[in-house]
This record gives C-alpha cells, sequence and structure tokens, in this order.
C-alpha cells in the first residue's frame, strides 16, 4: 500500500482523462477526491455520461475519496438510472473500497475488478 | 514515511520518547488545504501505534471533519480560521477542532439514514462510526469538536 507521501504525485491533486472502447466510455481518475477536487470529478462524469450509454470509472489511481465524492458518484449514478444508461466502477483499491463499505453503499454500485470485466455487457 | 509504523518511535537517550504527543496547527478554511492536513494526520496517526487501515480511516474521519467546519460553520469561506489540535496519549488520539462560525444545525446532524441514496450528508455519519468519541460544543469563541480514538487493547501492549 503506498502511502500519501510516498508515491511520486504530481501538483495537480486529481487527474482525469476520458477514452472510448467497444462503445464504453472509460474514464480514468487520478489522484484524491476530495471537497476541493470533487466538483470538477462530479461535472466530468456528468458530461461524459451525456455523450455514452456506457460508462465505465477507473479508480485505480484513486489513492482517497472523502463523502463528497461518493456522493458526486451517486449522482452520477441517479442520473445514469434515470437516463437509462449503464454506470459500472473498477479498479477499487483498498482505500476507495473501505469508504464504500463505510457509506454502506456497494451494493448499489456495479463494481468490477478489471477493466476487461467492466468491458463485459 | 510509511503508515505501517506499529509503535512510537525508540529515541535513545530520550525519556520522554513514550510519553504524550502534542500538535497544533492553524489553518485557513482553504479546502486545497485538507491533502496537506491528510498527510500530517495520517503520520501523527501512526506515530501513535495505529495500524494502516485505521490511520486511513482516522484520516478520513479528520478530513469529514473539516469539510464539514468549511462548508457548515464558515459557508464555503476561505478566508476563515480553523484551530486544530492533536494529542496522542497512552492509548489515545484525540483531534480537537475550533472554529468562529455558525453553529451546528442540530435538525441536519446525521438526519438521513447512511444507506439511503442520498447526494450528501455521510460525513457526520462516517465520523461517528470510525471515531470512539465525537463531542460538539458550543463555545465562547465559536464551535468546538473534539474526536477521539481508542488504540485496540491488543497493540497497547509495550
Amino acid at each position: 500500500m503506498t502511502h500519501l507521501l510516498d508515491d511520486k504525485r504530481d501538483a495537480t491533486p486529481m487527474k482525469i482523462s476520458t477514452r472510448e472502447l467497444n462503445g464504453t466510455t472509460i474514464v480514468d481518475v487520478t489522484g484524491e477526491i476530495d471537497m476541493s477536487t470533487s466538483p470538477g470529478f462530479r461535472t466530468a462524469l456528468l458530461e461524459s455520461l451525456k455523450k455514452t450509454p456506457r460508462l465505465a470509472v477507473n479508480l485505480t489511481n484513486v489513492r482517497y475519496v472523502d463523502s463528497s465524492g461518493i456522493a458526486s458518484l451517486v449522482e452520477v449514478l441517479k442520473a445514469a438510472r434515470i437516463s437509462d444508461k449503464r454506470l459500472v466502477l473498477f479498479g477499487l483499491n483498498e482505500p476507495v473500497q473501505e469508504v464504500l463499505q463505510l457509506t454502506r453503499l456497494t451494493k448499489i454500485f456495479e463494481i468490477r475488478k478489471t477493466e476487461k470485466e467492466a468491458l463485459e455487457v | 514515511m510509511s503508515c505501517e509504523k506499529q509503535s512510537p518511535p525508540e529515541l535513545p537517550g530520550c525519556q520522554e520518547a513514550n510519553g504524550p504527543l502534542d500538535f497544533q496547527l492553524r489553518i485557513l478554511s482553504d479546502p486545497r488545504l485538507l491533502a496537506v492536513v491528510r498527510c500530517t494526520v495520517a503520520e501523527f496517526a501512526a506515530v501513535s501505534g495505529f495500524k494502516e487501515d485505521q490511520c486511513r480511516s482516522i484520516t478520513l474521519a479528520v478530513d469529514e471533519a473539516l469539510s464539514n467546519i468549511i462548508r457548515h460553520a464558515y459557508n464555503n469561506r476561505r478566508d476563515q480560521e480553523i484551530e486544530m489540535r492533536l494529542h496522542a496519549d497512552i492509548g489515545c488520539l484525540e483531534f480537537t477542532f475550533v472554529d468562529r462560525g455558525e453553529p451546528l444545525d442540530r435538525s441536519k446532524y446525521c438526519a438521513q439514514p447512511l444507506d439511503a441514496v442520498a447526494l450528501g450528508g455521510r460525513g457526520t455519519h462516517l465520523i461517528r462510526q470510525i471515531m470512539d468519541e465525537v463531542v460538539y460544543e458550543r463555545v465562547s469563541e465559536g464551535n468546538r469538536l473534539r474526536l477521539k480514538k481508542y488504540l485496540p487493547p491488543a497493540r497497547l501492549t509495550p
């Protein structure tokens, strides 16, 4: 487990990029999702969701998420359900899993271990 | 540095090496500072003998407490002051936060079930789940929040 101070991170606390694969939009998130970065996280996911029927969020490189980040994911899930689209999360590391468990939300999200599994219909 | 430290560091010739630890911070209510505080808290918890997963959860609780102060007490103003004290004694870690903002709205505190698919309101639930004692007081200078976490008994053995 990498400690917050051990990894070589750049000055940006969170980075988001998107790519398309087999009709799914994959959002790659890197860094820490907290009160200062969750508005950008939320906006990026909601904008991506508008343009795709299937959204997969890669959380492999997310070192930290707080309740505002979890609230953003819940909001995107609600938007996906309303528009009959699919939202899947994958690559959850220990810190992210712990927060989802503490918030008792592991069952409401579709969670997969790998990108390959996330892309399976 | 790692959060995997199992016990306070031994300092040769320093009789107080295993005594209480005290650390104080005075920060602005700027959310960009939360990442800085998280690093400090994680290290403080590790030095105090908590395991890695406990360090993570304690850090989350402190982060949520500060976020609540910024969001609710200071209405997202970034230029207000928050005093924070970190205190470690045998088997116990205590965090005290003092702000000069709006008082806690008790009608909104843990007002909704944690598992509801609501957008917000999980921060206070997380704090209560993680910490052993949560005490909020309205004091003359503003709001004071104290969070305590006890070291599991198995880790108290010298």
